[in-house]
């Protein structure tokens, strides 16, 4: 019996070619639009910050109207409020900003335009971007007229993915170099006026701040004495660079783990900084540095250019996959509906499982301050850094040792288990109350125990005193206190394995113990021999899930110690919280994570091996 | 093998689980060397039993002996007992060869002498070539050979089983019968045999203990079992197709009657019902009773329906009270549904059981009906 084929023309199969082509070609868009994006953001946000500065110009008595002018030249316009006082505008125009100077003179607006000079050149990206769109359109339509071969069609997917990634990095490259030029010009900007503030007597940090250039800084080193707010090790840093950097008029420095901008400016002999000595001849003309903290365009498109990539070619993928099944209309239909079903789950996964785990990832390679935009590429250098930090080290090391009550747990919670079977009543509320701490919040737990921990007035050591034991530094000494945190870890997790362990025990087939009895065995024996085989399997998951569990250990530690005393309860996970949250150093504390991430996995993998080695049998 | 077979005796052996009295008042005396069968319903108390005699639950009343000794205080690996359970019970971490030294080494014998006894069972039950699997990776068969093997390589005086064969395939647990058969004439051990199949009861028992609800019902030999039920209860439980039944009451006249038949005699009773087993029913399309001890006292009736077994034919008739019997009868009889068939009765192969359902006697031959 022959059924008839069935039809390839008409319905969704057909149009999966032409799918395939919108995709690549969203993709293509995507990517152009948010390199455009980037740079117009940035234009956007320079000018802002432009405007902010003229604004601030304009407050500083005898600079006024003839500063700006100076700044700005064509760019800006000032102009009067209004008589019926208007509403207060901060967007003029497209490109433009207006900006109203604060309380002294409320009667103008300062507007700025973008730069005209730094018009969007015309991009070599979008034409080639075409000639991709038009060879997959060419494609779709070969593939209109010849039924598709019931095979994944690899090459078209490399060269789309190919095509994507080119187009990407053209883009980016582009993006780049347009960022540098609205960075570099926004640096001239703010250098010029912290220059002018300087000469005009006012604040050249506050000028810089307007500029939204951080941290501005300025000294003369031709008099220490004149420091304004340059930290010492940045006027150090200046003082120590070789003659012919410390003579041009602009230059970079590192310092204090950050990047300055440098620039030399001269002031005229009639000005003098706003200093305390009116008596003291002037010296002129005085050389002066600026250093201005790096300002970076924070919307780097790399990231937004490779996930739109990233993303077209997975779409563009999903879609061609489906292509061999386009022969078979239910087969198609059916995959369809699944991963319409699976669709959620997966892109929530993505964004929130996979997507934050690479971006850490990404983190991790690049020199990252929580409040400095500012993050450069570091490569390795983060991972360098904490291979040798003997501090990460000593955290990891207190981990390890930390975990070490993980054993001791399970034989307390084994034998609790094999205690507490059975269902009389005071076995049920035996287990209740061994479980309770494993449904309670580990802050309370921790600050309960603290309380009791207490060297003075701690119920624990005044029970002790009673005992006639002298009072033990439960927490305050660096012998005891990993220990203590050990045996209240243990306590912890004793109730949730036990519950573990008495499951696992209720499945072990009685015959078997039956069996062994009838063999001779007694209840060593039988425990040896039928229990803890029994058991493997429960007791392997326990192992592991608390091993995993005590490396990532952190409530107990953080209310308890804070890592103390003298960094004896510091263990890894609480190292890198400190590693971000208080020296605000991401790179690293990413870094760490993923090393951390390396241990844990590591150590699954050996119990994984090891466990394998032994469980040759079903 | 060198232990010496064991008695085992129970005396008046009970057992409770809260209300449920899964064993009552249990008198059994198994001899030496004997395979004694436990056979009933599921449900009866045949496995709590066995677990009783090797010291898995503790009887609530009652003594068990073993080999002349009261084992009540004694723990069931120092019975000198074996037990191979229904669901084989191997340990699955160990191999063959440590499932079967398992016994001598808790007990610290030598690994020499665990060695020689394992390569000993191995190869009285060809297992010789599987000692290195453990039992995941054995067929059932297997599993259940190393199960004996287990039990059998402690050499120990009684062995107990409980359903062991009811895990295997039919054609299996025939050959399975037969070895266990065989092994019982080769080691002279005594074997107590839980089974809830009453052809396997009859085939392997010396005797064969009948259990319901948590009693004895009657304890003989297989013929004995199957000729002279105690009572209702055994004559139902044993035999294939079950025996035939006939209710019977006393008549105006004082004779008891059921049917067609009428019983004369001093009867105590004013109930009983009367058992045929269908072997002991003549079918003839001639309604001359051709079987020995028949009367004339046949009765004749319609076939509802044959079932051609090949080595014999089970008709189902119209019985005399209503209630179907069946006829086991000859293959070359030549009968069809529908038929008209005169049946005769052995009637000094049946039994009359009094209303408490205790066998009374053979009956005795019917008093012609004249109404027939
Ligand atoms: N541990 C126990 N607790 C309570 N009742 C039990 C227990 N073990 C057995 N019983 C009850 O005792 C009775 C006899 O059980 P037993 O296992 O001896 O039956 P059996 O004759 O072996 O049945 P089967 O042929 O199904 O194995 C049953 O009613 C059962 O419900
Ligand atoms: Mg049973």
């Amino acid at each position: 019996m022959s059924r008839p084929p069935e039809r390839t023309d008409g319905g969704l199969p057909a149009f999966l070619p032409a799918i395939v082509t919108v995709a690549f070609t969203a993709g293509l868009a995507v990517i152009l639009l948010s390199a455009a994006a980037s740079v117009n953001g940035a234009r956007e946000r320079a000018t802002k910050n432009v405007a902010r500065m003229a604004a601030n110009l304009w407050e500083i008595p005898g600079a006024g109207a003839d500063a700006v002018a100076q700044l700005l030249g064509e760019r800006a316009t000032i102009e009067a409020v209004p008589a019926d006082g208007g509403a207060p505008r901060t967007r003029t125009e497209p490109g433009a900003y207006g900006y109203r100077p604060g309380a002294l003179d409320p009667s103008v607006w300062i507007a700025v335009a973008s730069d005209p000079d730094r018009a969007p050149p015309p991009r070599p990206t979008t034409p080639l971007a075409l000639l991709g769109i038009l060879l997959m359109i060419a494609w779709t339509a070969r593939r209109r007229r010849r039924p598709p071969p019931p095979r994944y069609p690899a090459a078209t997917l490399l060269l789309a993915a190919a095509f994507l990634a080119l187009v990407a990095l053209l883009a980016a490259r582009r993006a780049h170099h347009e960022l540098e030029a609205i960075s570099a010009a926004h640096l001239a900007h703010g250098i010029r006026a912290a220059e002018i503030a300087v000469t005009s007597g006012a604040d050249p940090t506050r000028a810089a701040r307007a500029a939204g250039l951080p941290w501005g800084t300025t000294a003369a080193l031709a008099d220490p004495a004149r420091l304004w707010t340059m930290p010492r090790a940045v006027s150090e840093a200046i003082a120590a660079l070789p003659p012919p950097l410390r003579t041009a008029p602009t230059s970079t420095l590192q310092a204090g783990g950050a990047t300055y901008h440098i620039a030399q400016t001269t002031l005229p002999p009639n000005t003098a900084p706003p200093t305390q000595s009116p008596t003291a001849p002037t010296p002129a003309p005085t050389t002066l540095h600026l250093a201005l903290l790096g300002y970076e365009e924070t919307a780097s498109p790399t990231v937004p250019l490779t996930a739109a990539s990233a993303g077209s070619t997975l779409l563009v993928a999903i879609i061609l996959s489906l292509l061999p099944l386009s022969a078979r209309p239910r087969a198609l239909r059916r995959t369809l509906a699944a991963w319409g079903f699976l669709a959620p789950a997966a892109t929530l996964l993505l964004v929130f499982t996979f997507g934050p785990l690479l971006f850490s990832l990404w983190i991790s390679l690049q020199e990252w301050h929580l409040v400095d935009p500012a993050h450069p590429f570091a490569g390795l250098d983060n991972y360098r850094n904490i291979i040798l930090d003997t501090a990460w080290w000593s955290s990891i090391r207190n981990t390890a040792v930390f975990t070490l009550h993980v054993p001791l747990a399970m034989a307390v919670a084994l034998a609790l288990a094999l205690l507490t079977q059975g269902s009389r009543r005071a076995v049920r509320w035996a287990r209740l109350a061994l479980f309770l701490p494993s449904i309670t919040s580990v802050v309370a737990i921790a600050v309960v125990w603290k309380w009791l921990l207490n060297d003075g007035y701690g119920l624990v050591n005044q029970l002790l005193a009673r005992a006639g034991i002298g009072p033990v530094p439960w927490l305050t000494s660096p012998d005891t206190a990993l220990a203590s945190l050990m045996l209240i870890s243990v306590w912890m997790v004793v109730g949730y394995q036990m519950v573990v362990f008495q499951a696992g025990l209720a499945a072990i087939p009685r015959d078997w113990y039956d069996a062994a009895r009838v063999d001779g065995a007694g209840p060593l024996q039988r425990f040896r021999h039928i229990t803890l085989p029994g058991l493997r399997h429960t007791l392997f998951f326990v192992l592991v899930t608390s091993v995993i569990g005590s490396f990532q250990v952190f409530g107990l530690v953080y209310v308890m110690t804070e890592g103390g005393p003298l960094g004896a309860t510091d263990v890894a996970v609480y190292h890198i919280y400190r590693e971000a949250w208080e020296f605000l150093r991401f790179g690293n504390a990413a870094a760490m994570s993923w090393v951390l991430f390396a241990v844990v996995f590591a150590a699954t993998w050996l119990h994984f091996r090891f466990l394998e080695g032994r469980r040759a049998h079903a | 093998m060198t232990t010496p077979p064991r008695a085992v005796s129970l005396r008046g052996v009970e057992k409770r689980f809260g209300d449920v009295a899964a064993v009552a008042a249990v008198d059994l005396d198994v001899r030496p060397g004997e395979l004694m069968v436990l056979v009933g319903p599921s449900g009866c108390g045949k496995s709590t039993l066995l677990r009783l005699i090797a010291g898995l639950e503790e009887a609530t009343a009652g003594e068990v002996w073993i080999g002349g000794r009261c084992v009540d205080n004694v723990a069931p690996g120092d019975r000198d007992v074996a037990m191979v359970f229904q669901s084989y019970a191997l340990y699955p971490h160990m191999t063959v060869a440590q499932n079967l030294g398992f016994g001598l080494k808790v007990r610290g014998a030598s690994r020499e002498d665990i060695g020689r006894r394992v390569d000993d069972v191995a190869a009285l039950l060809d297992l010789a070539g599987l000692l290195s699997r453990r039992p995941g990776q054995l067929s059932g068969g297997q599993r259940q050979r190393v199960a004996l093997g287990r039990a059998m390589v402690r050499d120990p005086g009684v062995f107990l089983f409980d359903e062991p064969l009811s895990n295997l395939d039919a054609g299996l647990r025939l050959r399975t019968r037969d070895e266990i058969a065989a092994l019982h004439r080769r080691l002279g051990t005594t074997m107590i045999f839980v089974t809830h199949d009453q052809v396997e009861a009859l085939s392997l028992g010396d005797r064969v203990a009948v259990m319901d609800g948590g009693r004895l019902q009657q304890v003989g030999t297989p013929h004995e079992i199957y000729r002279r039920p105690a009572n209702l209860f055994v004559a139902g439980f044993v035999g294939s197709p079950p025996i035939n039944r006939l209710p019977l009451s006393r008549g105006a006249d004082g004779h008891l009657a059921g049917g067609p038949f009428r019983f004369a005699g001093d009867w105590a009773f004013d109930e009983a019902t009367l058992g045929v087993r269908p072997e002991d029913l003549g079918a003839d399309p001639e309604p001359t009773g051709a079987l020995p001890g028949a009367t004339p006292a046949d009765f004749k009736t319609t076939v509802l329906r044959v079932e051609a077994l090949g080595s014999e034919q089970r008709v189902h008739l119209d019985g005399p009270a209503g209630a179907a019997w069946i006829a086991r009868v000859s293959p070359a009889l030549e009968v069809a549904a529908g038929d008209r068939l005169a049946v005769s009765v052995a009637w000094d192969r049946g039994h009359l059981f009094g209303p408490d359902g205790a066998r009374v006697a053979a009956p005795p031959c019917p008093i012609p009906d004249l109404r027939t």
